[in-house]
């Protein structure tokens, strides 16, 4: 959408058809890389530690719970190691919850930067979205490489694992432009949306393995996608190790649907973004 | 060319009710135009500019820009206030396209910020802002200038090197500035218009102009 939709971006003369379409992804791409580093210095600064925050922040949760966990239920005699089941859990939970909590100020807080043409709400909430997702997966790939190294537990399943996350980000990318899109027309949104992810926490099923709850429970909870991804996750990990469900292809239906809604969501707003 | 087509623009007032920007405004802007644009406080003038530039949609009717148009210039738009200046001339270096190493050294030298250049934008005072301004969107080459009483700030030395800057600058390209102070209007510009309860009526005589947004 944002690519054709470009009435005379920068240049006088126009291109027509796919050249305006390339030159509009070109122009996107750009944006996007300017925005994304303008991003790392505005939330991290040049000094100190600088970026390696945006991914210590989720580490340290991330371990803090595993161990947490691991160390309250070190009796308990399961197959899958405590501290990789929370691991596992709660680094693509935060990523999804960081990305659409951070959705609601994408318009007011970027502003002076739309004040530039080629610089759209639509770029500036991939861009978030994007270090938000890259932060969680250095996460992972740092704790699954080290029991790997340690422990010598490597993942089941390493393209289920990758392909889950994608599923999850594209989840999360999807709700996040509804929000964003919401959030600049309704004010109400921003007040809502921070309870929403804080109270979906029980029914993401971020924290415990379907197989344990009553199958009714668990039926009723496979409508939200949320648990079916992080099903998916855990089969790509433990494999054999443990009993997932999961409807792979109910959860891409979700991520299309959402993703689309939200491009539209995002486009029909525009129109009305006041300055 | 800047073409406006029947445009009009309202916003919804808190409590109910409707305030009226533009109504059916139409209007051409030729490459090598310097229009002045008269409005007092409150008139919709930072609007109208927004709108030719394309940042702001217009309620009804339509706005087609055939050169390219600066982002409207105005104190603090457009700019990064926890970043420093330079970093905020590599992030227009990014979007616009252009080696990043030339605009450093434009905006350096032409802002002379010294040591502030590499001081987060807020710490800045409004020349400061409005020399970081002009340096950066004359870095970047537009076929029009939208100026937003940015000339406004600044001290008599720099108001004077903008002035020559923008003449050089925009020789045989376009400007268009909006301000509530005439002066500006008659330093800058070749013509003049004047916005007032939702029209735009422009006259060909600066004077004119000026004698009209008096009178109001």
């Amino acid at each position: 959408m944002s690519a054709s939709a470009d009435p005379g971006r920068l240049s006088a003369q126009r291109p027509s058809g796919l050249a305006q379409t390339v030159e509009g992804f070109r122009v996107q791409l750009r944006v996007i890389h300017a925005l994304l580093l303008r991003e790392l210095t505005t939330r991290f600064g040049r000094g100190h530690l600088g970026f390696l925050w945006l991914f210590i922040e989720p580490l340290m949760l991330a371990s803090a719970i595993g161990g947490l966990h691991w160390f309250l239920e070190r009796g308990r005699t399961g197959a899958a190691p405590i501290f990789l089941f929370y691991v596992v859990g709660y680094a693509p939970y935060f990523a999804f919850r960081s990305i659409v909590n951070r959705a609601p100020t994408a318009f007011h807080a970027n502003m002076t930067l739309m004040y530039h043409r080629q610089v759209r709400l639509l770029d500036v909430v991939l861009a978030r979205n994007l270090l938000e997702a890259s932060a969680v997966l250095c996460v992972l790939v740092l704790v699954i490489g080290s029991s790997a190294w340690l422990i010598d537990m490597t993942p089941h399943s390493v393209p289920t694992m990758v392909f889950a996350l994608l599923l999850m980000f594209g989840l999360a990318n999807g709700l996040s432009l509804l929000v964003a899109a919401g959030a600049a027309r309704w004010e109400v949104v921003e007040r809502l949306v921070h309870p929403l992810t804080y109270l979906s926490l029980p029914f993401s099923g971020a924290f415990f393995a379907l197989h344990d709850l009553p199958p009714r429970l668990r039926d009723a909870l496979l409508w939200n996608p949320q648990p079916n991804i992080h099903e998916m996750l855990r089969d790509g990990m433990f494999g054999a190790f443990m009993v997932t469900h999961y409807d792979l292809l109910y959860v891409i239906g979700w991520v299309a649907m959402t993703n689309l809604l939200g491009l539209a969501a995002i486009r029909a707003v525009r129109p009305q973004l006041e300055f | 060319m800047i073409y406006l087509d029947r445009v009009s623009k309202h916003y919804e007032v808190r409590g109910g009710g409707r305030k009226t920007v533009l109504a059916d405004v139409s209007a051409v802007i030729r490459p090598g135009d310097a229009v002045g644009i008269l409005g007092r406080n409150g008139a919709g003038k930072s609007t109208l500019v927004r709108m030719l530039a394309g940042v702001e949609f217009p309620s009804s009717g339509r706005v087609e820009r055939r050169m390219s148009v600066s982002w409207p210039l105005a104190h603090g738009i457009g700019l990064q206030n926890t970043l420093s200046g330079a970093d905020n001339a590599r992030f227009i270096a990014r979007i616009y396209n252009h080696p990043i190493p030339k605009v450093l050294a434009f905006v350096q030298d032409f802002a002379q910020l010294g040591g502030y250049f590499d001081m987060p934008v807020r710490t800045y005072s409004a020349g400061m802002m409005g020399r970081l301004l002009m340096g950066l969107s004359f870095a970047v080459d537009f076929d029009c200038y939208l100026i937003d009483e940015v000339t406004a700030t600044g001290d008599a030395r720099f108001l004077e090197r903008s002035q020559e800057m923008l003449s050089e600058k925009t020789r045989g390209r376009t400007v268009v500035l909006v301000s509530h102070v005439a002066e500006h209007v008659k330093l800058y510009c070749r013509t003049a218009a004047v916005l007032h309860d939702g029209s735009l009526t422009f006259f060909e005589d600066i004077d004119e102009a000026v004698a009209t947004y008096r009178a109001l």
